[in-house]
């Protein structure tokens, strides 16, 4: 694969005039192709290979979900988007925990963010491409050297039954947890440790750690964020995927079976990325758009000081 | 008014009469103008214990006897008085009371009742007439009360009728605002790609005007026409018919085919919404099934694929935004009883006297044991919150007030069919309760 190669796109909806409307906008800029039987896509993928997959949730044959999370399985390194005009929490959750999506976009689109979108997702993809041109057999480190160190969580919770639990899988899975409660806790924490992995609920008390998340995205794009929290909102999610690009969102009360599995996820994770620490990674949130939130964002920016200087040292 | 709860309400605090008196001594005592309301008088011994009562009935048998008084005047009350008297205690309620009383009551009336307390000792009389109007204004009140818990009743069915037309409504609703994004994507992006594509055709127009402008005019200089000749060329390369053949017809039509999309669901839409239009004449039922299908495709979308074998129906008079209903609701459900690549079959046919639907579905089908309830109102198989269990109680009611009739099949793991029927015309107005 070449760096100067179009980025290729899959465009995957059952309504063959939103495929076509679809290449027409971006067959200049990408090397465009579309499918409108999802059940085909598994087996055009076997054959050809794609670095972005924009799909349609609700299709006779499958859910645009569970397409994204085969492909997920099968072509990690792809980057998969969800299109679609039903706002449906369920598809949302399953798209994020199963499909590892990039982004959720809705219909009728916005022309522009959904050309800004595909543009950030091809620069991923040619970054990558340039990296794997230079190490052309992506050599993991043997893993003895590099596992020495402790996989870090930071739970941030007021929540004594996330705490007990959390405790417990980490426990079990040889993970060093760090527990707070506070705001101001979580800053310290952030800035100072190296943490891998992180565990939060979206509100505080009063604090919406919203816009910390939103930062940690931006400082931090290597950091795996899991969200457990009892609100249950797709806008939300949508956001938080967009643009605080979450590993996981678990409703609460969250269930012991569902956090262990995404905590172990995250440190394979983790632990993959460790063995190519130079790879670039392939998530990158989009930035805030309203006001207010920018300069709320930016204000975490620059309590994670300390953060982001050790990781561009 | 208030209800009169116990017996001690009634209670005439009468004095008694002591067993030492003569015949002679009660007659006189009846006599008495505060006595004139009672039929009888208590016999009461020192103890406080009633003997029984005394009637004017009795005394007027006795003195009607020739020489009666002279012979009975002397003698005890003791030997008059009826020992058999109805004894109640004031503690028992008034419809006991009622019941002992009438169980005893022989006509004609000439007693009243002894009250007593709880030991038995004389508290006072109570007067039949008394009871019974007390009785009576309890059954008033109770009558009051069950026509307000009637109407209430009424006021809550009408009530939850309205929330499954609203919860129905609203599915709907929701369902048809997705429905709408799909269009409204492409023909949005398609508009937007339009209008960059124009940019040069806008160029080669007015690079063009430009041209034979300078043309007409023949003091142009040779080298400004070749310049603007030149415009006309580079415009003419960026606009080449090729870009009209292979963009502007697909997207042209695909947005005019996204337009009427849009224009099919808002049409459905209003013909939905109106859930409480009064009856049409001219209604042709395949057109309900239509416009129904349109409505449920968001339901249906990725459970089933529909296939319709519609006849051609006289026209009927129906209350349309109703049959739509009934019919949304049975495509509903038919998408509940399938987990996915189902199939719904919607046939529709007509006889002399009726029309006919008939849909058919391959679901889950309708387990045998609660076959008989599907009706009922309030039955469903969904968990707490999620359903009515109204659904096909009202689409029952509907077609019934419609004159038609409304029947299943159903085999467990093979699926339902329903079907329809609705008569031709109309024989009585239609209520609309529903």
């Amino acid at each position: 694969m070449n760096d100067n190669d179009a980025v290729r796109i899959l465009f995957v909806d059952d309504e063959e005039r939103i495929l076509r409307s679809l290449a027409l906008q971006f067959r200049r800029q990408y090397q465009v192709a579309t499918e409108t039987n999802p059940a085909k896509v598994m087996e055009r993928l076997a054959g050809d290979t794609f670095d972005i997959i924009v799909s349609d949730q609700r299709m006779q044959q499958m859910t645009g979900s569970q397409l994204l999370s085969q492909i997920q399985h099968a072509h990690p390194d792809s980057l998969r988007i969800l299109l679609t005009g039903y706002s449906d929490l369920d598809a949302a959750v399953d798209a994020l925990n199963s499909g590892g999506i990039f982004r959720y976009l809705t219909k009728p689109w916005d022309q522009q963010d959904l050309a800004n979108t595909l543009a950030q997702a091809a620069e991923i993809v040619r970054h990558r491409r340039r990296y794997l041109k230079r190490n052309p057999v992506a050599a993991p480190e043997p893993a003895s050297l590099v596992e020495e160190k402790r996989i870090r969580l930071l739970l941030i919770d007021d929540d004594s039954e996330t705490l007990q639990l959390s405790r417990d899988i980490c426990a079990r899975l040889g993970v060093g947890l760090q527990a707070v409660s506070s705001l101001d806790g979580a800053m310290a924490r952030l800035n100072e440790d190296e943490i891998d992995i992180l565990l939060s609920d979206i509100r505080l008390g009063d604090d919406d750690l919203r816009p910390l998340l939103m930062s940690l995205a931006q400082a931090h794009p290597q950091l795996l964020t899991v969200v457990v929290t009892p609100f249950q909102d797709t806008q939300l999610l949508l956001k938080l995927i967009n643009q605080a690009q979450i590993f996981r969102y678990l409703p609460k009360p969250v269930r012991r079976g569902m956090l262990e599995r995404a905590i172990k996820t995250a440190v394979t994770q983790v632990a993959e990325s460790r063995r190519q620490p130079h790879a670039p990674s392939l998530r990158q949130a989009e930035a805030p758009r309203a006001e207010e939130e920018q300069s709320r964002v930016n204000n975490f920016m620059g309590m994670l000081g300390r953060l982001r200087q050790r990781l561009t040292a | 008014m208030s209800s009169i709860q116990s017996l001690a309400a009634l209670i005439k605090p009468v004095g008694s009469l002591s067993p030492e008196m003569t015949i002679s001594d009660v007659a006189d005592q009846l006599l008495q103008p505060s006595h004139k309301a009672f039929l009888s008088l208590p016999v009461v011994n020192r103890q406080g214990r009633p003997l029984g009562l005394i009637s004017r009935y009795r005394l007027q048998d006795i003195f009607m006897q020739r020489f009666g008084r002279d012979l009975w005047g002397k003698r005890s009350v003791t030997e008059a008085v009826n020992t058999e008297s109805l004894v109640i205690a004031l503690d028992t309620s008034l419809d006991e009371a009622a019941r002992i009383v009438t169980a005893q009551l022989q006509y004609p009336i000439t007693e009243d009742f002894i009250l007593v307390d709880k030991h038995g000792c004389y508290q006072g009389l109570g007067t039949v007439l008394d009871l019974l109007k007390a009785m009576e204004s309890r059954i008033d009140q109770r009558n009051q009360a069950l026509s307000r818990a009637l109407q209430e009743l009424k006021n809550s069915q009408a009530h939850l009728i309205q929330s499954e037309k609203m919860a129905s409504l609203g599915q709907m609703v929701a369902g048809v605002a997705h429905e709408l994004n799909t269009p409204l994507g492409y023909v949005k992006n398609n508009v937007q790609l339009l209008r960059d594509l124009v940019q040069p055709l806008l160029e080669l127009a007015a690079a063009q005007a430009q041209l034979s402008q300078c043309l007409q005019d023949p003091a142009t200089p040779t080298d400004t026409v070749e310049a603007i000749f030149s415009r006309v060329q580079q415009a003419t390369d960026q606009a080449s018919p090729a870009t009209f053949e292979e963009d502007f017809t697909p997207l042209l039509e695909d947005t005019l085919y996204g337009l009427e999309q849009i224009g099919e669901l808002a049409v459905s839409l209003k013909d939905f919404a109106r859930l409480d239009r009064a009856m049409s004449e001219d209604i042709d039922l395949n057109d309900c099934v239509r416009s129904a299908l349109v409505i449920a495709r968001n339901a249906l979308k990725d459970k089933a694929l529909v296939t319709t074998r519609l006849g051609e129906l006289p026209l009927l008079t129906c209350t349309p935004s109703q049959i739509n209903q009934v019919l949304l609701n049975i495509l509903n459900n038919a998408a509940q009883a399938m987990t996915n690549s189902g199939q719904i079959l919607i046939k529709s046919w007509a006889d002399t006297r009726c029309a006919y639907l008939s849909i058919q579905d391959n679901g889950a089908g309708i387990p045998n044991d609660i076959q008989q309830r599907i009706f009922d109102p309030f039955f469903t198989t969904k968990a707490v919150g999620e359903g009515t269990g109204l659904g096909l109680a009202i689409s029952y009611k509907i077609v019934q007030q419609h004159g038609g009739t409304i029947r299943f099949a159903s085999e467990p793991g093979r699926g339902t069919r329903f079907v329809i029927s609705l008569p031709l015309s109309q024989p009585s107005p239609l209520q609309r309760s529903a």
